[in-house]
């Protein structure tokens, strides 16, 4: 018997033969895969699935919504010439993609965390919602409108089902409703919705034959990577550029204290630290003519952790002239080794009027940064420096509201001899002998976090101590007023 | 349960079932004659014909043997090969004269034809399942290369590329090792 020769064959009469000799009916699994519709509904399905599931750990929060959004991209993509809902449905993903993709990206700057109460930011939230109601509308339609076209009884109830209840979590989330057994039961209902939409989706595998999908320039596969790749090099840029304010640094003119040298050595004389004098700005050191006393006192070590890589820090109080009694309160901090990298840094102040009502204000704080490179002293104002309410969350105090002294600054990663110092006016309305004044200095340690928040973000959210890529180091400076001419240091 | 009442249906001689199975099952069938036979009016005739074969048939549906979809598409798509030939033979024919060899093959041929069709069956359970599929849409279902792309969200030079490697595969599996003729 001749055997036919595969290998000589030419390409039409191998293809010929190739045709000719398949008989049997395929496999279970080629008949199942053989479909224009199963392929783009599954991915869609699955999509809805990751994208309205919210897992707060191992940052399944950020990785599924980015899946799924993809899958549901790719899955329109293929539908969107089959009807008029298809085709809306393709466009409403393309623009929740956009949003969530530049979310993901600009999550990795400290931008968007700072930007997240701002009204744009809330319209563009509630927008998105929006389109997430209106996709899910489309895609009943559009369900709808294949089973038509198949000649098949038009129903697609699961999906107006999580539409309702879209609605539903959508209105607790605008009610700030905090029970727990409403959420429990939409949980159970999402379950459900969403095995009911499985169901659909195989009941419609049978209309779907109707379907054809629409071609395509670039593979789907492609299309992943390249969405895989913005983001990771979004995010990337973001970590490099975004990690840090933009400080605004000059170098420091040698003459700035020319026109205040007397009052500086008036200072000096009084046991004002030469260093600290040398940071201030001319403003803070005429601020202080006439000075009446002066208190000093050094911490070479926080107060919650001598193992921490800290600064060293000085606290000056200052008794200025005046009918009543006025001081200033110097911070200064110093960091004399490189720490191994800076981010943002926080300085949050519990001035002593927080804790002695018989303190007042006076005038706006005042303050700045600096650092020496090359024998060049550069300097730069706080990127923020000012009061800031906030509502914090303790596990020992629950939730609070306060109001306290916050700077916000960058230090460079070149230079040397990073330091600043922070200074604000009391004064008393009443009899007493004490000024108590916190100094908390929040640290970031690095640059590796996700999604990317401040030092200062990271203090105000209430989170204890030493989290993650923050280190928080507490100074306490407390100073009698009067009778005795020194430093009392914390116990 | 809609495949069951329909099948059942068919069974009984009920010719409700037999529209039944154009409505539910009409976008398959159609789905597979498309390909194979081009010209809408004949895509009707072929559905037509393919129902009335499955209707024929139906009692040698095994449910232990296959799902109902692929004895369903087994059913209509060698319809639509048969219609497509009939199509072709019956143009061809006005032309012949009746010295032309006929088309039937001698028993040699056929022999060979067997031989052949247990390589290509033996070569294809060593491909992949994604490979099965992509070769199955080709050959069996004879789906052109854009529809294939389309439905698999990709181009039709990467289709193209894939079922060239494939080929290369096919070819080494039947010529080399994997063929195991006489």
């Amino acid at each position: 018997m001749r055997e036919p020769d595969w290998a000589s064959m030419d390409e039409q009469e191998f293809e010929a033969l190739l045709e000719g000799s398949v008989t049997q009916p395929p496999p279970e699994h080629v008949v199942a895969e053989v479909t224009p519709w199963r392929l783009a509904t599954r991915r869609i399905l699955t999509g809805i699935g990751l994208t309205s599931i919210t897992l707060n750990f191992f940052w399944l929060n950020y990785l599924l919504p980015a899946i799924g959004m993809t899958l549901m991209l790719l899955g329109f993509r293929a539908l969107r010439r089959e009807n008029r809902w298809l085709s809306l449905c393709f466009g409403l993903a393309v623009l929740r993609a956009i949003y969530l993709y530049a979310t993901l990206i600009l999550n990795s700057t400290i931008w968007f965390s700072m930007a997240s109460s701002s009204p744009v930011v809330h319209g563009l939230t509630v927008l998105n919602l929006a389109l997430t109601y209106m996709q899910l509308l489309c895609l009943w339609g559009g369900f709808r409108t294949v089973q038509q076209k198949a000649g098949l009884p038009p129903h697609a109830g699961s999906a107006v089902a999580l539409l309702v209840w879209y609605g539903i979590i959508g209105l607790l989330a605008a009610l700030q409703y905090n029970g727990l057994i409403l959420p429990l039961a939409l949980l159970i209902s999402y379950i459900c919705i969403l095995r009911s939409l499985w169901k659909l989706s195989k009941q419609l595998d049978q209309a779907g034959y109707a379907v054809r999908p629409a071609p395509v320039r670039i593979e789907d596969g492609i299309v992943a990577v390249a969405i895989t790749i913005l983001l990771v090099v979004g995010c990337l840029l973001g970590w490099l550029l975004g990690c840090k304010y933009p400080m605004n640094w000059q170098a420091a003119d040698p003459a700035e204290h020319s026109g205040v040298e007397e009052i500086e050595a008036q200072l000096l004389e009084l046991g004002f630290p030469d260093y600290v004098l040398q940071d201030l700005t001319a403003e803070d050191i005429a601020a202080c003519d006439g000075a009446l006393r002066v208190v000093a006192e050094t911490r070479e070590e926080p107060m919650n952790g001598n193992d921490l890589e800290a600064p060293h820090v000085t606290s000056v109080a200052v008794k200025l002239p005046g009918e009543q009694e006025r001081w200033m309160m110097i911070h200064h901090f110093s960091w004399a080794e490189y720490p191994g990298f800076y981010g943002t840094e926080s300085i949050q102040i519990w001035p002593a009027y927080q804790d002695f009502e018989v303190w007042r204000p006076s005038g706006e704080a005042t303050g700045r940064v600096l650092y020496d490179k090359n024998g060049q002293t550069y300097t730069a104002p706080y990127y923020f420096l000012g009061d800031q309410t906030f509502t914090s969350d303790s596990m020992f105090w629950g939730e609070q509201t306060s109001t306290d002294l916050f700077a916000a600054f960058s230090m460079p990663g070149t230079g040397e001899h990073h330091r600043g110092y922070l200074a604000y006016s009391i004064q008393s309305v009443g009899e007493t002998r004490l000024i108590s004044s916190w100094f908390n200095y929040t640290h970031q340690r690095t640059g590796l976090q996700y999604p990317v928040v401040t030092a200062m973000e990271h203090r105000m959210s209430g989170i204890w101590y030493h989290s993650g890529p923050f280190q928080l180091m507490q100074y306490s400076a407390q100073f009698l007023t009067s009778e005795l001419n020194e430093a009392s240091p914390t116990p | 349960m809609e495949e069951q009442n329909i099948i059942k249906r068919l069974l009984e001689r009920d010719e409700a079932g037999l529209h039944d199975l154009l409505r539910y099952y009409g976008p398959l069938m159609r789905y597979i004659i498309a390909p194979i036979v081009t010209d809408p009016q004949d895509q009707e005739d072929c559905l037509s014909e393919a129902a009335m074969r499955v209707w024929d048939r139906v009692d040698q549906f095994d449910p232990s043997r296959g799902s109902w979809n692929a004895w369903l598409t087994a059913v209509v798509r060698n319809t639509a090969r048969n219609h497509r030939r009939a199509g072709q033979s019956h143009h061809s024919t006005q032309d012949l004269d009746e010295n032309t060899p006929s088309p039937q093959p001698n028993p040699e041929e056929l022999l060979l034809r067997q031989e052949r069709q247990a390589a290509v069956n033996q070569a294809l359970a060593r491909l992949s399942p994604d490979e099965q599929a992509l070769f199955y849409r080709k050959y069996y279902y004879l789906q052109p290369t854009a529809q294939i792309a389309a439905e698999l969200g990709t181009t039709e030079r990467a289709v193209e590329g894939r079922l060239y490697r494939l080929k290369k595969r096919l070819r080494k599996l039947l010529g080399g090792e994997g063929y195991a003729g006489t």
